[in-house]
C-alpha cells in the first residue's frame, strides 16, 4: 500500500479547479488569495481534525521551463493540491473533515469541479477519492505514533527534563517521592491540545513535584 | 563543463590578498576603528592611501610590530559610489546587513538591536579598519597614522574605537576568555594556504585522514567544495582574492555564568571543572573532551597534532564530549555520518579577540562590567557558512536530536534554555539536565563587512570598478 506506512496515511488529491471567464476573480485566484489567508498555527482548521500530522493545500499552474526555449506543458486543467498526512482509514478522516471543518472544506472546495458539499459526509468522501492518486512515497513523520501519542510523548519528555533538573543531586529517597508525584501528575494531565506543546504554558504549569 | 584543472594544486598570491583572511595573527592588541565614510572623493583618497599600510597574506620572516586591514559595509560600498550593477551583484545577505538579518540569526529579544550600542543600530558603520599589534604602544601609533590619514583626506570619520585585547595572566598574553576557558584552537585549512593540513582543520578523507577544503569556501573567486564558484559581485576581479567577514561583539555575563558553574557543578557528581567541560567539549585549560573525557590533559593541549585531532564518530551518542557541546555545535565534524561530508561546506574561519578587563574566579565580578570577545568569522558565504551554523546548530537542535535546546554558553535562552548532557551508568558520568536557562552572552551589535583583496582596493579607490 503505496498510501500508507504503518498506521499513517499519506494522501494526495488533485482537485480541477473551476474556470470560467467572466468572472470578476478566477476561482484559481480566489482560492490562493484564501488559502494564503489561513493561520499556520494550533488555530488551523487543521488542528480539529486531530489525526492530521500534516497537511498541505497549495494551487497548481502549468509548468513552465524558465529558459531557452521556454516550454509551457500544459496539464488538463489547473488543479487543487491537497496532501495530508494522518492516523487510520481514509474514509473516516474525510468524514471528519465533512463534519468537523464543514464551513472550511466548503470555502475551499466549492472552487473546485463536482464538489458536492458537505451535508452527506458520504458524497464528499466518495467525490475526494475519486480526484485521488497513488501517493507513492511521502514523509512517514519520524515513527509510527499517533499524533496524540506523539503530543503525549513530548508532554513527559518535557516534564521529565523539568523533573531531573529540579531534582538531580538530591537523596534517593526524596527523588523517589518526587517521582511518584510525577508520575500521578502526568496520569491525571490534561492530554495536549493538537497544535503542538507550548513550552512556556508548560512551564508555567503547576508542578509539585518540583517544589 | 568544469575545466579541468588540478584542484589539488590550487596556488593563491598572497600578496594581493589581505592577511587577516588568511591568518590569525595571535597578537595581543587590537583596535577596531568604525568608520563613517564621507564625500566620495575623499573617501576614495582615504583608502588610497591607506592601502599602502595594508598586511597582506605574505609569509613572514618576523613578525611585524603592527598589521592594518580594512572592510566595507554595504552601505560603506553605496558611499564609495560602486556600479549599481556591482552593487546589485553583492548577496542579498551582505546587502541587507547583519540587523535585517535578526529573525534569521534569531537576534531577537535581549540580542535585539535596541539593546545594540548606537553605533551599529543606524547602518552608519561604513568600515571596519583593523589594527593589531604587539605592543600597546603600536597599537597607540599606528591608530594614530590611520586617523590622520582620515583627518587629512577628509574621508572618514572615527564613530567608534572598538579596544580588544588578549587576557593577562602573570603579565603573559593568553588564549582564555572570560568564562575561563582557553579558545582559539584550530581553524579550517583550505588549499593554497601556506601551511600543510593540521590533523582535524580541514575536511575528512574516506579513510579517515584530513585534508585541506576547496579554497572557494574561504576566499572568492576559486572553485568551492562543490565545484563552482561562490557567489559573488561582479566584475570577478573585484570579488577575486576577496571574502565576507561578520563582525559581532558578545558582551559576555561572567557573573551569571559563574553561578551557574558553582550551582550547577556542587550538584553534579563529576564536579564543576568536568560539568564546565561538558559545556564546551573542552576543559578550561583546552583540553578536547573527546580525547580526554575524566581529565585535562595538557600535554594533549600542547601539541598540535592533537588537540584539534578527533572525530565523534564512536560517540554519537554523546556519552564523551555532549552532542550539545559548543564546540561540537559549531563544527560536528563526522556527527552526522557521511564521513563528515555534511559540514565541509558550513565551516567557518573564526578571527576574534576578548575586550574589557578580566576578573579572576572567585573575585568579586558583575554582569555588567564591560567584558567579552569580539567575534569575527570570515567565508565565501555568510548565508550558506556562518547564518546557516548560527541558525540551525547554534540557535536550534534538530540536526543534533536535541529538539529546540540552544548552545548553553552562546544561545539566546532567555530564560527558557535546556541543556541535556548526556552520560552513561558510571557515577562520574551521569545524564544531566541544566534548564530555565539565562543569556550568558548577549549581542552587543556588529554587521557584515565585505574584505576586497589589494587589487580590488586599488579598484575601488580609482573609481575604475566597471561591472562590463
Amino acid at each position: 500500500m503505496a498510501n500508507q506506512n504503518g498506521q499513517i496515511y499519506g494522501l494526495t488529491i488533485l482537485s480541477p479547479i473551476l474556470e470560467g471567464d467572466t468572472l470578476d476573480v478566477g476561482h484559481a485566484t480566489a482560492l490562493r488569495w484564501y488559502l494564503a489567508s489561513l493561520p499556520r498555527n494550533h488555530t488551523s482548521p487543521f488542528a480539529r481534525v486531530s489525526s492530521t500530522h500534516f497537511a498541505r493545500l497549495v494551487v497548481m499552474d502549468d509548468v513552465v521551463f524558465v529558459g531557452a526555449p521556454a516550454i509551457e506543458e500544459h496539464v488538463k486543467s489547473r488543479y487543487l493540491v491537497f496532501e495530508s498526512n494522518f492516523d487510520g482509514d481514509l474514509d473516516t478522516y474525510l468524514t471528519r473533515m465533512a463534519q468537523e471543518i464543514p464551513d472550511f472544506v466548503d470555502s475551499v472546495w466549492k472552487h473546485c469541479v463536482g464538489y458536492p458539499g458537505v451535508a452527506d459526509p458520504a458524497a464528499f468522501a466518495a467525490y475526494m477519492k475519486k480526484c485521488q492518486i497513488e501517493t507513492t512515497f511521502f514523509f512517514a513523520d519520524v515513527n509510527n505514533k499517533t499524533v496524540q501519542q506523539n503530543l503525549r510523548a513530548l508532554q513527559v519528555q518535557s516534564a521529565l527534563s523539568h523533573f531531573i533538573e529540579r531534582n538531580q543531586g538530591k537523596p534517593a529517597a526524596d527523588i523517589q517521592k518526587s517521582f511518584g508525584m510525577l508520575v500521578e501528575h502526568l496520569a491525571k494531565a490534561a492530554a495536549p491540545l493538537p497544535g503542538g506543546i507550548d513550552s512556556e504554558k508548560t512551564a508555567a504549569e503547576d508542578r509539585p513535584y518540583d517544589r | 563543463m568544469i575545466a579541468s584543472t588540478n584542484t589539488d594544486s590550487t596556488k593563491i598570491d598572497v600578496t594581493d590578498i589581505q592577511g587577516f583572511a588568511l591568518k590569525g595573527y595571535n597578537f595581543p592588541f587590537a583596535r577596531y576603528l568604525l568608520l563613517e565614510l564621507s564625500h566620495v572623493q575623499g573617501a576614495r583618497d582615504f583608502i588610497g592611501q591607506t592601502v599602502q599600510y595594508l598586511t597582506t597574506g605574505e609569509r613572514w620572516q618576523e613578525k611585524p610590530i603592527s598589521t592594518v586591514n580594512i572592510a566595507f559595509t554595504f552601505p560603506g560600498l553605496v558611499k564609495l559610489e560602486l556600479p549599481a550593477p556591482t552593487l546589485l551583484s553583492f548577496p542579498v545577505e551582505f546587502q541587507q546587513g547583519m540587523k535585517a538579518r535578526g529573525e534569521i540569526l534569531y537576534d531577537t529579544g535581549k540580542n535585539s538591536p535596541e539593546h545594540w550600542e548606537p553605533v551599529w543600530r543606524d547602518n552608519r558603520v561604513h568600515v571596519w579598519l583593523a589594527v593589531n599589534a604587539q605592543t600597546a604602544a603600536a597599537l597607540e601609533q599606528q591608530c594614530a597614522l590611520l586617523l590622520q590619514i582620515a583627518n587629512q583626506t577628509g574621508g572618514a570619520t572615527l564613530l567608534q574605537a572598538q579596544d580588544a585585547h588578549a587576557i593577562f595572566i602573570d603579565g603573559k598574553p593568553t588564549t582564555k576568555e572570560h568564562f575561563g576557558y582557553t579558545d582559539g584552537f584550530g581553524n579550517p585549512d583550505f588549499k593554497g594556504a601556506q601551511r600543510d593540513c593540521v590533523p582535524g582543520q580541514g575536511k575528512l578523507t574516506h579513510d579517515g585522514q584530513w585534508e585541506a577544503l576547496a579554497t572557494g569556501e574561504f576566499l572568492l573567486g576559486y572553485a568551492d567544495e562543490s565545484g563552482e564558484l561562490p557567489v559573488a559581485p561582479i566584475p570577478h576581479l573585484l570579488a577575486r582574492n576577496g571574502t565576507f567577514m561578520v563582525y559581532r561583539k558578545m558582551h559576555q555575563n561572567v557573573a551569571t555564568f559563574r553561578a551557574l558553574l558553582e550551582k550547577q557543578g556542587a550538584l553534579y557528581p563529576g564536579g564543576k571543572e568536568k560539568l564546565a567541560s561538558k559545556f564546551v567539549g573542552r576543559w578550561r585549560d583546552g583540553t578536547p573532551v573527546e580525547l580526554s573525557p575524566d581529565h585535562p590533559d595538557p600535554a594533549i593541549v600542547a601539541d598540535n597534532d592533537r588537540n584539534t585531532n578527533f572525530t565523534y564518530g564512536k560517540d554519537l551518542n554523546g556519552l564523551r564530549c555532549p552532542v550539545g557541546a559548543h564546540i561540537r555545535r559549531g563544527n560536528p565534524r563526522d556527527s552526522f555520518g557521511f564521513n563528515g561530508e555534511l559540514v565541509n561546506r558550513r565551516r567557518i574561519m573564526r578571527r576574534g579577540l576578548t575586550y574589557g578587563t578580566y576578573v579572576p574566579e572567585g573575585q568579586p565580578v558583575r554582569d555588567e562590567d564591560e567584558h567579552g570577545v569580539i567575534f569575527m568569522a570570515l567565508n565565501a558565504s555568510l548565508f550558506r557558512q556562518f547564518e546557516f551554523v548560527q541558525q540551525q546548530w547554534i540557535e536550534y537542535g534538530n540536526d543534533l536530536h536535541q529538539g529546540n535546546d540552544k548552545d548553553l554558553v552562546i544561545g539566546n535562552h532567555g530564560g527558557r534554555g535546556k541543556t541535556v548532557l548526556q552520560g552513561t551508568a558510571d557515577p562520574q558520568n551521569p545524564p544531566f539536565i541544566c534548564a530555565n536557562l539565562p543569556n550568558f552572552v548577549e549581542l552587543r551589535g556588529g554587521d557584515y563587512f565585505f574584505m576586497p583583496s589589494l587589487t580590488a582596493l586599488q579598484m575601488i579607490a580609482n573609481g575604475t570598478v566597471d561591472p562590463r
